[in-house]
């Protein structure tokens, strides 16, 4: 990272010895002209950023107590970790947590892929004028820029044992007690991922549809091919990237969860992200570290194989 | 294509597409009603009357929670946050149109402030405050300067919570510029500096005025991503909490379809940004096209 | 009341004051007026459940002062005690934390001598009895904490000093919340609390700490084992209870856990659960919403809590003048009488009492059947005439005490077992 900022000042410093190559001058000034536009970026990443995980590394390996944290070299905090996941008969804390989040992981990745997809498709395809198209658009989005905490705590009055769905279906006939799975269940967590986080698949999805040259698709139905010829065959493979995109952004969010868990799970429901929180509050700051540490290793691992497919950069 | 007969397909997807709305909608629409409860109803249906009562009592204040207050910080802090992410990812994006060592790198690192968990985040920067902070008293303890003596914490609104925010936008706002970029014609630019202007003259009066509408884009993500910023800030945050922490507090700690009445209000507010966001970005893009037919 | 008080010269014209004060009901007066003549902000650090808008408007009128309220959950307390000293003015944290704020050097023994009821804190406090009897320490009962070597010492003192660590605000005997319309039988123990009956209708508290006590309390009423110490486990004992409350949570015993007071008040009114661990004013509430709840004495006895003011040591000058003043206002009585009235109990039982009609200290502290509508402190009618209150007299309550919310030593174990039983 500090490479960033080196060698600016190292090309400012250079003196122009030859006149004659006023060109490698003015080429010399764009560059560190670049280095000087891209310094506060590269410093608040460094600061905010890369130092605060350096030290999240550093501090797993730490001795703590109840009030403070010492410096002193320990693994204890990764063996507390994976205690008992040697042992084969049960899973272990963190086997079990990370069952768990990659559970919620995968279903609300499958439902938001399929939905975001689907409506994306539809308002890329389907809606035929320009402005409708940004309209329902704007509708699939405008959520994201409200509270989510707010757009979570909405569903528990529709969700409760009492609920306006309970009341309803049972109003209706259609049940005789009430559905006690709805709320603070994996159901009530999965929906609301679902909700929250299908705007992350919509919106590079639908940028990846937009620009696939409308012309290829007629050209495949020209050639004989059917609406589901050409879905599976022309619009999937050209919306790759914004279904990874799209994909990377919903697995990271479930995966370092702890709010959406918490309040929909009923707080009995465990996730990394949780396990982080309340060793956070209980002021085991090493300890919680050492979890992070892991976590990222996960979510690195998933992403990695998904950024493979992809180069963001010439996406967008 | 445009001139197809509507397929089955198309009505089976527009249904689909009305039911996911329901689904994206329903939930808050619930909430907005319910936060009209009559003064003697409930967090749950039925409606115990219609009225504005909960409205009222969140007007005189929560009890005891200062949500103005918090409000009031979140609006702040969204606002720095936001001109900072304009400007900062506005620079950046200048600077990776030219080629600089490191770019690779920081281009890395940016996309990877995006998609580390939040948590993990969170909890770097909530250490690395707390080790600035033991360093600060450490060094109070050995030099006596007294006013070393007073230090509590670093952490706070401008500080951690910044940020931690930034860490957020930032990635926001450097991937629109990019895409913005790309679709730039550099012929502009050309022209300008072929006619004399210099390189800050050519930024003031072509590159900002033709981007004016995105930028106007980034600083809505800036605003937003910050106002209803959670997770990060959770351990990041010094003595006062922003507005959706102090939420998240509520959402536990509310009895009353306040809270409703609250979330209701913070919606509208969203509402009402992105509203004027909107507003300003068209605005400027008539403008433009209005110049463009007068040089024209 | 019949607890044993040291009286001093001081006390007794404490006593006629406040009494005379009752009586003419009009203004508190004699406070200092060099507060009003500058104002004065203090930021209180607490949990909601103690913060309240009336008590802050009630001191603004009476001394001026600027009560600014920071309030987040239990744990988060501690956590800015410890990390963030100089974020609040005045604190008010339970006394079970105080095993890790003091090491923390972060807080400063409070003096006596400028406490003016200090001497007449009920001995709950300061010696750890109820009516002359001896009530159960197990835990971090607040004897043990009550009083520091010095003013910034990093020790607890074991007998009285002039130091003390946190003044106390307010303090119960927690036991079981439970839906009598619902559950239709009489319930007596703690094991009922993970009886199968109850099934996806339990709840505990997800404070680590507390809801492991909880848990001990059903083992002990099981009769499996006796705990030397609930509030002291050792590795053996915390693998013994989280696997029991494992056994319950797959079993599907656990409908949601809280974490906060108007939590369970949600979770019980909404029906969600019909028997959990809950506060007394809680219960008071889900009463008030017209919906049938009650506190249920156990036999094996109450688990209880005790919360308290401290002052952060970087605090001085004005400020610490200012954060004295309060804590004498409050326990000058509207406040305890205040406390009193929604089902908690105050530091100064005496000064409370001076500020409620006898009636309420009838029915609140004596366990005697409401003479008139017993109102809270909003107005709002609690309970009608006639009624008393569960678990009976102040003396009854905090003399069936079993212990206290703790920190153990072996706390950083208890919580990764904790997260393993949330993960189970």
């Amino acid at each position: 990272m500090t490479d960033i900022a080196l060698p600016a000042a190292v090309t400012e410093a250079a003196p122009a010895k030859a006149p004659a190559a006023s060109l490698t001058t003015k080429i010399r000034r764009h560059r560190a002209l670049a280095y000087l536009q891209v310094a506060p970026m590269a410093l608040v990443f460094l600061v905010f950023f890369v130092v605060p995980l350096a030290l999240t590394l550093i501090v797993s390996f730490w001795e703590y107590n109840e009030y403070e944290i010492i410096p002193a070299f320990t693994v204890q905090n990764y063996v507390d970790v994976f205690e008992g996941c040697l042992n084969t008969s049960d899973a272990c804390t963190t086997v079990r947590t990370y069952l768990s989040t990659l559970k919620f992981c995968a279903l609300t990745w499958a439902c938001t892929l399929v939905i975001g997809f689907t409506v994306a498709y539809f308002v890329a395809f389907h809606v035929r004028s320009r402005t409708l198209q940004m309209a329902l658009f704007l509708v699939c989005t405008i959520p994201f820029w409200t509270s989510n905490v707010i757009r979570m705590i909405s569903w528990i009055p529709l969700l409760g044992r009492n609920g306006l769905v309970n009341d309803t279906l049972m109003r209706m006939g259609l049940i005789k007690s009430p559905i006690e799975g709805l709320l603070y269940s994996d159901f009530s967590v999965v929906l609301a991922f679902v909700h929250l986080n299908t705007v992350f698949m919509i919106v590079p999805i639908f940028n990846s549809m937009a620009r696939i040259d409308r012309s290829l698709i007629e050209a495949a139905y020209d050639s004989g091919a059917t609406g589901w010829q050409t879905l599976w065959n022309v619009v999937v493979p050209l919306a790759k990237p914004g279904i990874a995109i799209g994909s990377i952004f919903v697995v990271t969010l479930v995966m370092g969860d702890f709010v959406t868990v918490g309040v929909m799970g009923g707080q009995q429901i465990a996730s990394v992200g949780k396990v982080i929180q309340v060793q956070m509050s209980a002021l085991q700051l090493p300890a919680a570290a050492a979890n992070a540490v892991v976590l990222l290793g996960a979510v690195m691992l998933m992403i990695v194989a998904m950024t493979r497919l992809i180069d963001l950069r010439k996406e967008l | 294509m445009s001139d197809r007969p509507r397929s089955p397909a198309f009505y089976a997807l527009a249904a689909f597409f009305a039911l996911f709305v329901v689904f994206l909608y329903g939930p808050t629409l619930t909430i907005l009603v319910l936060s009209f409860q009559g003064p003697q109803g409930g967090l749950t249906f039925p409606m115990n009357g219609v009225s504005t009562h909960w409205f009222g009592k969140l007007w005189a204040g929560l009890g005891i929670v200062d949500i103005w207050g918090a409000l009031w910080r979140s609006l702040r802090l969204g606002l720095v946050v936001m001109l900072l992410t304009v400007v900062i990812a506005f620079f950046a994006g200048l600077a990776f149109r030219k080629r600089f060592r490191g770019e690779r790198a920081l281009f890395t690192i940016a996309v990877a402030s995006l998609i580390v968990p939040s948590i993990v985040v969170s909890l770097g920067i909530g250490l690395e405050f707390r080790l600035l902070d033991e360093a600060v008293k450490w060094a109070a303890a050995e030099t006596g300067w007294g006013w070393l003596q007073e230090h509590g914490t670093l952490m706070g609104l401008y500080t951690s919570a910044l940020g931690a925010h930034l860490t957020w936008t930032l990635p926001f706002g450097l991937l629109i510029m990019f895409a913005v970029f790309n679709r730039f014609d550099p012929a502009y630019e050309e022209a300008a500096r072929d006619l004399g202007a210099t390189g800050a003259q050519t930024l003031r009066h072509v590159v900002v005025p033709i981007l004016g509408p995105s930028l106007v884009g980034v600083a809505l993500f800036g605003f937003t991503l910050s106002f209803d910023e959670l997770a990060r800030t959770s351990q990041a945050i010094g003595g006062r909490n922003t507005l959706p922490l102090e939420l998240q507090g509520l959402t536990t700690t509310v009895t009353t379809p306040e809270i409703y009445a609250l979330g209701t209000l913070t919606t509208g507010m969203s509402l009402a940004v992105i509203g004027l966001a909107l507003g300003t970005s068209l605005y400027l893009q008539r403008r433009k096209a209005k110049a463009g037919l007068r040089l024209g | 009341m019949t607890t044993t008080i040291k009286l001093s010269r001081r006390t007794l014209l404490q006593g006629a004051g406040a009494t005379g004060l009752a009586l003419g009901a009009g203004p508190i007066t004699g406070f200092p007026n060099v507060i009003a003549a500058e104002p004065v902000t203090l930021r209180y650090l607490g949990t909601a459940v103690n913060q309240s808008g009336d008590i802050a408007r009630k001191v603004k009128e009476d001394l001026g002062i600027t009560i600014e309220y920071i309030p987040v959950v239990t744990d988060e307390v501690t956590k800015r005690v410890v990390t963030q000293p100089n974020s609040f003015d005045l604190l008010d944290t339970e006394f079970f934390s105080l095993k890790k704020l003091i090491p923390s050097g972060n807080i400063q023994g409070m003096d006596a001598r400028r406490i003016k009821q200090a001497d007449n804190i009920t001995p709950v406090f300061t010696k750890g009895e109820v009516g002359g009897k001896k009530i159960g320490d197990q835990g971090t009962a607040p004897k043990k904490v009550f009083y520091l070597e010095g003013q910034n010492a990093k020790t607890f003192a074991g007998m009285a000093t002039e130091w003390i660590t946190l003044i106390p605000t307010t303090y119960n005997a927690d036991t079981l919340g439970i839906r009598p319309d619902l559950i239709k039988r009489p319930i007596s123990s703690w094991k009922e609390l993970l009886n199968p009956e109850f099934k996806g209708k339990a709840s505990i508290l997800n404070i680590p700490s507390i809801g492991i006590m909880d848990a001990a309390m059903v083992i002990e009423a099981t009769g499996d084992y006796t705990y030397p110490d609930k509030g002291n486990m050792t590795k053996a004992e915390i693998d013994r209870t989280i696997k029991l409350l494992i056994e319950a949570k797959r079993a599907g015993q656990f409908r949601a856990f809280w974490q906060d007071f108007n939590e369970s008040v949600n979770l019980m009114a909404s029906g969600e659960t019909v028997i959990q661990s809950m506060w007394s004013p809680a219960v008071t509430k889900v009463r008030s919403q017209g919906v049938a709840c009650t506190y249920q004495p156990l036999k094996e006895g109450y688990r209880a809590w005790a919360t308290g003011f401290g002052l952060p040591k970087t605090l001085t000058g004005r400020k610490l003048d200012a954060a004295y003043d309060f804590i004498n206002w409050f326990l000058s009585g509207w406040a305890g009488a205040y406390l009193n009235r929604q089902g908690y109990y105050s530091a100064v039982l005496e000064t409370a009492k001076a500020h409620m009609e006898p009636y309420e200290w009838a029915y609140w502290m004596e366990g005697k059947p409401a003479e008139k509508d017993i109102k809270g402190p909003d107005g709002s009618v609690l309970e009608k005439a006639g009624a008393t209150r569960d678990g009976g007299s102040f003396e009854t309550r905090m003399g069936s005490v079993a212990c206290w919310n703790a920190v153990m030593d072996e706390n950083t174990y208890m919580v990764r077992k904790w997260n393993e039983f949330i993960a189970a």
